[in-house]
C-alpha cells in the first residue's frame, strides 16, 4: 500500500468516525463525543491538508485535472467550519460539514478524469481566480446551507411553541445561524462573481474558445442572479432570519446542480 | 456495631410545614456537638433547611436500633417536641440506604422542584459547618465528597437541571434560545406586576443591558426604575421607544390589546429586521396574538410559557430514571469502600502477624548459625520478610475480591481472622465438640506438615 492510498484510508476512517460520532452526540446530547468528534475531524482535516500538498509538489498538473477539485472542496468545507467554528463558537454546523467532508473526499476518489484546460503560464492564477473562489463560495455555501436548514426548523419550533425542549442548550440561538448566513452572503457574493466572471478573461485571451453561451453558461448565472437578489436583500434591504434562509437553501441547491453539470460535462470533455 | 452509617431526616414529603418548622434545627453546629455527646455516634453531620433535615451519622459501640432512637430522642428533646411525633414524620435508614439517600439529596432528585441547584450549596456548607467543628471525619468525609462527586455527574450526564421549571426562568431561557448571549439585549417592562419584575430581573441577571420601564403611572415606573436600575417612561410613549429594544415584558391590566401587530411590523422595519421576543403574561392579554405571525417576532403568552414549563417538568421526571441510576451506581462503589474499611486492618494484622513469625524464626537461626556481620544479618531479614509478606499476598487478594461480594465481607474477613488467629483467641476446650481432639503445638503441627509431605510423595 503506497503512501497516497494509506493517507486517504486515514482520512476517511477520520472524517468517518467524526461523523458517526457528531451524529450520536447531537442524538444522546453527550457533549464529550461532539468534542472527541470534531478533533478527530482536526486530525482528518490535517491528514488531508498534507494529502493536497502532496498533490501538488508530486504532479504539477494536479491543478487542472485528476482527484483535485472535490478533494480540495472536502478541505474547504472544513476550512470554512473551523473559521466559524473559532469566530462564532458554532460547533454545532460540524452536523453539515463533517458528512459533506466525508462525502465529497470520496467523490474525489470515485470522480477521477475531470480536466479543465488553462494556459499554462496562467494556470495558477486561473486556478486562483476561477476554481480556488468557487470552491471557497461553495464551502461556505455548504454551511450557510445547513445553517440556513437549523435556522427554518428551530425557528418553526419556536414560532408553534411545539417541542421545545428537544432545542437542548446545545442547540446555538437562532441568531447564532443567520450569523453564519449574513457572513456566507456577504463572502460568498464577491467570491462567486469573481469566480463567475474570470471566465471571459480566459475567454479573452484564448482566441481558439470564442464564448457561446450553452446551458451550463446559463444556468451558472441563473445562480448569480438568485445570489445577487439573496445579497440585494440581505446586506441593502436588512432582510434576516427565515427569508434569506429560505433564499440560501435555493443558491446552494443551484450551485450542486451546476456543479454536477459542470463535474458530468468537463468529464466528457477529452 | 461500630461504623455504620445512619440517617434520620424528614422533608416536605413526609411531614407538614408544622412539624418541619418544629422541629428544624436552628443551631446546628451546637446541635451535631451534642449529638456527638449524647448520643453512641463517633462521627455525624446535620442539614436543616426548609424543607428538610437530615441528620447522617456513623455508630459507635452500639447497635443501630439503639443509635437511632438516641438521635430521635436527642432531637426531640432539643426542639421540644414529642419524640412520638419525630418518628412519625421522620425516615430512618441505615448502611447504603443512607448513602443512597444522601446521595439523592444531593443530586437534587428529592428536592420539591427535582433538580434546583440550591440544596449542594446547603448540603457544602452544612459539610463545611461539621468538618470545622471536627464532627466529620473519616467515614462522613469521605460520603459527603463522594455525595458531592454524585451531584456533580448527575448534573453533567443527564440534562435534569438543564431546563426552566419556573414562568421567569423559561422566559430568560427562550431569550436566550433566540438571541444566544443577552449581552448587548434591551428589554422593555409594560406594566409592573410582580411576574413581569422578576422575569426582568431574571432577564438583567442574564446579561440584558439596559431595561425600560413603561407604566401608566410614572411614579409607580420610577420607583421600579430606582431598584432595577432602568429609564422609567408613561405607558404612552411605549411605540417612540419599542424599536429600540428587543425584548417585551407585558403585564398592564389593560382589557385591550396594549401592542398590535401593525404596530409591530412597523417598528420591524425601523430595527431592520432585528429579531423581538415579546412576553405577555396578562390576561387579558396585552399584544395582539398576530404578532407572532411577522418574521423574527415571537410572542409567548402566560399560557404557552405554562407549557413550556410543563415539558420542562415532564422531561426532567425522565431524566431522573437515568439519574437514580447513576445513584444507584455510586451507592454500590461506595459500598465497595465501606465494606474494604472493614478489610484494611485485618490486612494491616495478617502482615504484622507474618513480620512476627519471620523475625521469631529469623532470631532461632541467627542463634543456631552463630555471629554473623551485619550485611549478612540484613540480607537474612530481607528474605524472611519477603518470604512472609509473598506467602500472604494471594489470601490477601482473595480477601479482595470476597469483600466486594455483596454481604459477603463480614464472613470473609472472620473466617480469615480465625484462620490466621489474629485476634488471639483462646480456643475454648470443648469447642470442636465432636471432632477429633487434636493439639496445636508448634512441634505437632509441624510432624502433620511432614507426615502430610512423606504421604503425597
Amino acid at each position: 500500500m503506497g503512501l497516497f492510498e494509506l493517507l486517504s484510508i486515514l482520512i476517511i476512517g477520520l472524517y468517518a468516525l467524526g461523523t458517526l460520532l457528531f451524529l450520536t452526540g447531537v442524538c444522546s446530547g453527550n457533549d464529550r463525543l461532539k468534542k472527541l468528534a470534531v478533533w478527530l475531524a482536526v486530525a482528518g482535516f490535517a491528514l488531508n491538508t498534507v494529502d493536497l500538498v502532496l498533490a501538488l509538489t508530486g504532479d504539477a498538473s494536479a491543478l487542472s485535472s485528476g482527484t483535485f477539485y472535490f478533494n480540495i472542496l472536502a478541505w474547504c468545507v472544513l476550512a470554512v467550519y473551523f473559521f466559524l467554528w473559532w469566530r462564532l463558537r458554532l460547533e454545532f454546523l460540524a452536523i453539515t460539514a463533517l458528512p459533506l467532508a466525508l462525502l465529497l473526499y470520496v467523490s474525489s476518489l470515485a470522480l477521477g478524469g475531470i480536466t479543465v484546460v488553462m494556459p499554462p503560464e496562467l494556470t495558477v492564477l486561473f486556478f486562483g481566480l476561477h476554481i480556488g473562489t468557487l470552491i471557497l463560495t461553495l464551502g461556505v455555501m455548504i454551511m450557510a446551507f445547513g445553517a440556513a436548514v437549523a435556522f427554518i426548523y428551530y425557528n418553526r419550533k419556536l414560532k408553534t411553541k411545539a417541542g421545545l425542549s428537544s432545542m437542548g442548550q446545545g442547540i446555538p440561538s437562532l441568531d447564532k445561524f443567520d450569523a453564519v448566513n449574513r457572513l456566507a452572503v456577504t463572502i460568498g457574493f464577491p467570491l462567486f462573481t469573481l469566480g463567475l466572471f474570470s471566465t471571459y478573461f480566459w475567454y479573452l485571451i484564448d482566441a481558439k474558445r470564442p464564448f457561446a453561451w450553452d446551458i451550463m453558461k446559463i444556468g451558472s448565472f441563473a445562480v448569480w442572479f438568485l445570489f445577487a437578489f439573496l445579497f440585494h436583500q440581505r446586506v441593502v434591504l436588512g432582510w434576516r432570519g427565515r427569508k434569506p434562509a429560505i433564499l440560501a437553501i435555493w443558491v446552494f441547491a443551484g450551485m450542486c446542480v451546476s456543479l454536477i453539470h459542470h463535474t458530468i460535462t468537463f468529464r466528457a470533455v477529452p | 456495631m461500630n461504623g455504620k452509617i445512619i440517617l434520620v431526616g424528614l422533608n416536605h414529603r413526609t411531614a407538614g410545614v408544622d412539624v418541619r418548622e418544629r422541629f428544624a434545627l436552628t443551631d446546628v453546629e451546637n446541635f451535631e456537638a451534642g449529638l456527638m455527646a449524647h448520643c453512641p455516634l463517633s462521627e455525624c453531620m446535620a442539614l436543616s433547611t426548609c424543607n428538610r433535615v437530615e441528620i447522617v451519622a456513623v455508630v459507635k459501640r452500639a447497635g443501630e436500633r439503639q443509635a437511632i432512637d438516641a438521635v430521635i430522642g436527642y432531637w426531640a428533646g432539643v426542639c421540644q417536641g414529642s419524640p412520638e411525633l419525630l418518628v412519625e414524620n421522620t425516615y430512618q435508614y441505615t448502611d447504603l440506604e443512607a448513602v443512597e439517600h444522601l446521595f439523592t439529596v444531593a443530586s437534587s432528585l428529592d428536592s420539591m422542584v427535582m433538580g434546583e441547584p440550591q440544596i449542594l450549596g446547603q448540603l457544602k456548607d452544612a459539610y463545611r459547618k461539621a468538618v470545622e467543628k471536627g464532627t466529620a471525619r473519616t467515614i462522613i468525609n469521605r460520603l459527603l465528597h463522594k455525595s458531592f462527586s454524585v451531584a456533580k455527574r448527575v448534573r453533567t450526564e443527564t440534562a435534569i437541571a438543564s431546563s426552566a421549571v419556573s414562568i421567569s426562568y423559561a422566559a430568560v431561557e427562550l431569550a436566550k434560545k433566540i438571541f444566544g448571549a443577552l449581552d448587548g439585549t434591551r428589554a422593555m417592562l409594560v406594566g409592573a406586576g410582580e411576574m413581569a419584575e422578576l422575569a426582568a430581573t431574571h432577564l438583567l441577571q442574564n446579561g440584558v443591558r439596559d431595561i425600560v420601564i413603561a407604566n401608566r403611572t410614572l411614579s409607580r415606573a420610577k420607583e421600579l426604575a430606582s431598584t432595577m436600575g432602568g429609564t422609567p417612561i408613561q405607558i404612552e410613549q411605549l411605540s417612540d421607544h419599542l424599536h429600540e429594544v428587543d425584548i417585551v415584558i407585558s403585564s398592564t391590566g389593560s382589557p385591550v390589546a396594549v401592542i398590535r401587530a401593525r404596530d409591530v411590523k412597523e417598528i420591524l422595519k425601523k430595527r431592520k429586521n432585528k429579531p423581538m421576543f415579546f412576553i405577555d403574561i396578562a390576561v387579558p392579554r396585552d399584544i395582539d396574538p398576530d404578532v407572532n405571525s411577522l418574521d423574527n417576532v415571537y410572542l409567548y403568552d402566560i399560557d404557552d410559557l405554562k407549557e413550556v414549563v410543563e415539558e420542562n417538568m415532564a422531561q426532567r421526571q425522565g431524566e431522573a430514571v437515568k439519574a437514580r441510576a447513576v445513584v444507584e451506581a455510586e451507592t454500590e462503589t461506595f459500598g465497595n469502600w465501606l465494606r474494604s474499611l472493614a478489610l484494611q486492618p485485618t490486612i494491616v494484622d495478617l502482615v504484622d502477624r507474618g513480620e512476627e513469625i519471620a523475625q521469631r524464626e529469623l532470631a532461632k537461626t541467627l542463634k543456631k548459625i552463630g555471629p554473623v556481620d551485619e550485611a549478612t544479618r540484613r540480607s537474612l531479614e530481607t528474605l524472611v520478610l519477603s518470604v512472609g509478606r509473598k506467602a500472604l499476598h494471594e489470601p490477601i487478594c482473595f480477601l479482595k475480591r470476597r469483600t466486594q461480594e455483596e454481604g459477603s465481607a463480614d464472613q470473609f474477613i472472620d473466617l480469615a481472622r480465625r484462620m490466621f488467629n489474629l485476634d488471639d483467641e483462646l480456643v475454648p476446650p470443648d469447642a470442636h465438640m465432636n471432632r477429633k481432639s487434636s493439639s496445636c503445638a508448634p512441634e505437632d503441627v509441624d510432624r502433620l506438615i511432614d507426615a502430610s509431605k512423606n504421604k503425597e510423595q
